[in-house]
């Protein structure tokens, strides 16, 4: 569960992460993916790409560590191969012991738009063409296709991962400068943010839906459709604030509220509710 | 067709290494296109293997991983095609129609394991509290390995048990179906855990506000099926424009010198 902790112990800024440590971490970045789940989907991932870069950081502060990991750790989602940009910035706020309040709103509000650009540009773009050319050249039997998409495609790829880092490590190191001066404004401005994308995702990644109908002879009642008729994306929405009162009134754990969700999908899929 | 130890070995490292990349790696050596290669490489057939993998792969462009939704999965459909191609000398078509009840079972499986991975990250807090970076690294490195593995063994399983085991697996499946209904339900919801652990954080009173905004612009943007790629973005913009103006007001009300009886021991950083 994240910490209450909303400033960092030693607010003297960091060394600069070297360029071997950025680079490391965009290596990292590979497997953001590798603990994926469903209640924070890669934030374990991301915390294992930073964490190089965190133990840099906070070297001289076991505490400050602490809290870092643990903050590091709530619910994170990203474009797989746009996240050391979201890294970059992060790690710079990091270095400059910004507010966690802060960092986590940066960190949200530049989570999400990354996913449609990313989309965009590599499961709309790169990957159809690529994979469209080398896909005819392998059926014409030739070893190239293959070779071919791998090395068109790692080469974006990498290009992308290393150029982003360094660039928005950068951006957010002289950023930062600017924002010191206002930043108790700054980051109520950025939670602004964040909460209006956590809002935004709440209906965008929300795909929850009933299947009931009610016979009614030639034309069957579809509750789905009636609930759309009153708020679409009533159910993603009256969920994410059930759980909000769970978690903040209630003091339920993270676990505790999976298992309720769990109980609720297998005993309304066996009713034929989902 | 029988297989050499050799042979299913090399199979079962494959499927270990490109189920782990479908999500992670280099996120490229599981197209079908790459495995079509490199099955029929092991299985003695390249060239079947690459003319299997090259249409396989021309049936998936329209059916990528986008904003995290499980079709059924190319993964392992990209295998066991070019096995029964090779094995049974169908064309691929064919070929692809045996493989689909693996590439259900595929689907299933990472439904299975992003489900069991949730609770989990409980674990990962308490490392995190702890400050085990190492403990960090190893969660990461071993929910790869469990990905690598299940898949490991449907694929060998496929390349022993042939298209017969495809039939009783679908039998299976369709016999159990509410039940993967209910788990893929109840990981579709799971995702408003971490929404609520951030609004928990996040959401003071005076935002509430700026949360429906937010959720009122997703749901109208979500209904124009064209802006479907940029709806983050667009979002992403009205609310910075939001953000950037509270950030502006504040700042210049700062500097006129209102409300500044709180604001002097705050900016001390």
């Amino acid at each position: 569960m994240a910490s209450n902790a909303t400033q960092y112990n030693n607010l003297t800024p960091a060394q600069p992460l070297d360029k071997k440590t950025l680079n490391k971490m965009v290596w990292r970045s590979l497997n953001l993916q590798g603990s994926f789940n469903y209640e924070r989907m890669q934030a374990a991932g991301w915390l294992y790409s930073i964490l190089p870069g965190l133990e840099k950081i906070h070297g001289d502060n076991e505490e400050d560590l602490k809290t870092s990991m643990q903050h590091n750790l709530e619910f994170f989602n990203t474009h797989p191969f746009l996240v050391t940009f979201v890294m970059g910035i992060i790690l710079s706020l990091e270095q400059q012991k910004a507010d966690i309040n802060t960092i986590r709103a940066v960190r949200v509000a530049a989570m999400g738009p990354l996913g449609g650009i990313g989309d965009a540009i590599f499961w709309f773009t790169l990957v159809p063409i690529t994979a469209g050319i080398t896909a005819n050249m392998a059926i014409q039997g030739s070893i190239a296709g293959p070779i071919l998409f791998l090395l068109i495609f790692n080469a974006v790829q990498f290009g992308v991962r290393f150029w982003l880092m360094h660039w928005s490590y950068n951006l957010g190191t002289k950023a930062i400068e600017l924002l010191t001066s206002n930043a108790k404004e700054f980051t109520r401005a950025a939670s602004m943010l964040g909460v209006f994308i956590v809002g935004a995702l709440t209906s965008n990644y929300g795909g929850t839906t009933v299947a009931l109908t009610i016979e009614n002879g030639e034309s069957p009642i579809v509750i789905q459709s009636i609930l759309d008729g009153v708020l679409p994306k009533m159910i993603p929405l009256a969920i994410t604030l059930g759980l909000f009162f769970l978690l903040k009134k209630k003091g339920w754990s993270p676990v505790k509220c999976i298992l309720l969700l769990l109980v609720i999908g297998l005993v309304g899929a066996f009713f034929g509710i989902f | 067709m029988s297989y050499s130890a050799i042979q299913i070995l090399l199979v079962f490292i494959v499927a270990f290494i490109v189920a782990i990349d479908q999500f992670d790696l280099l996120e490229c050596l599981y197209q079908p296109i790459v495995t079509g290669a490199i099955i029929g490489a092991i299985l003695g057939d390249l060239h079947t293997g690459l003319i299997v993998g090259g249409t396989y792969q021309l049936m998936t462009i329209g059916n990528m991983p986008v904003g995290g939704a499980q079709p059924p999965n190319a993964v392992i459909g990209g295998i066991m095609a070019t096995v029964f191609a090779i094995s049974s000398g169908l064309d691929t078509t064919a070929a692809v129609g045996l493989a689909v009840p693996f590439a259900l079972i595929g689907q299933y499986m990472v439904t299975i394991l992003f489900t069991v991975m949730s609770p989990v990250m409980s674990v990962a807090d308490k490392l995190a509290e702890k400050g085990d970076t190492k403990g960090i690294v190893r969660l990461n490195y071993a929910a790869m390995a469990a990905l690598g593995l299940v898949f490991a063994i449907v694929c060998v399983a496929g390349l022993l048990g042939g298209a017969a085991l495809g039939e009783t697996l679908t039998a299976v499946s369709e016999k159990y179906s509410w039940f993967m209904n209910g788990l893929s339900a109840a990981g579709g919801m799971m995702r408003f855990v971490g929404f609520a652990i951030l609004l928990r954080i996040m959401l003071s009173n005076d935002f509430w506000g700026i949360y429906f905004a937010g959720f009122a612009l997703a749901t109208i943007i979500g209904y124009i099926p064209e802006l479907a790629g940029s709806a983050l973005i667009l979002i992403a913009f009205v609310g910075a424009a939001l953000a950037l103006y509270d950030y502006q007001t504040r700042c210049a009300m700062k500097a006129a010198g209102v409300g500044s009886s709180n604001g002097g021991d705050e900016d001390g950083i």
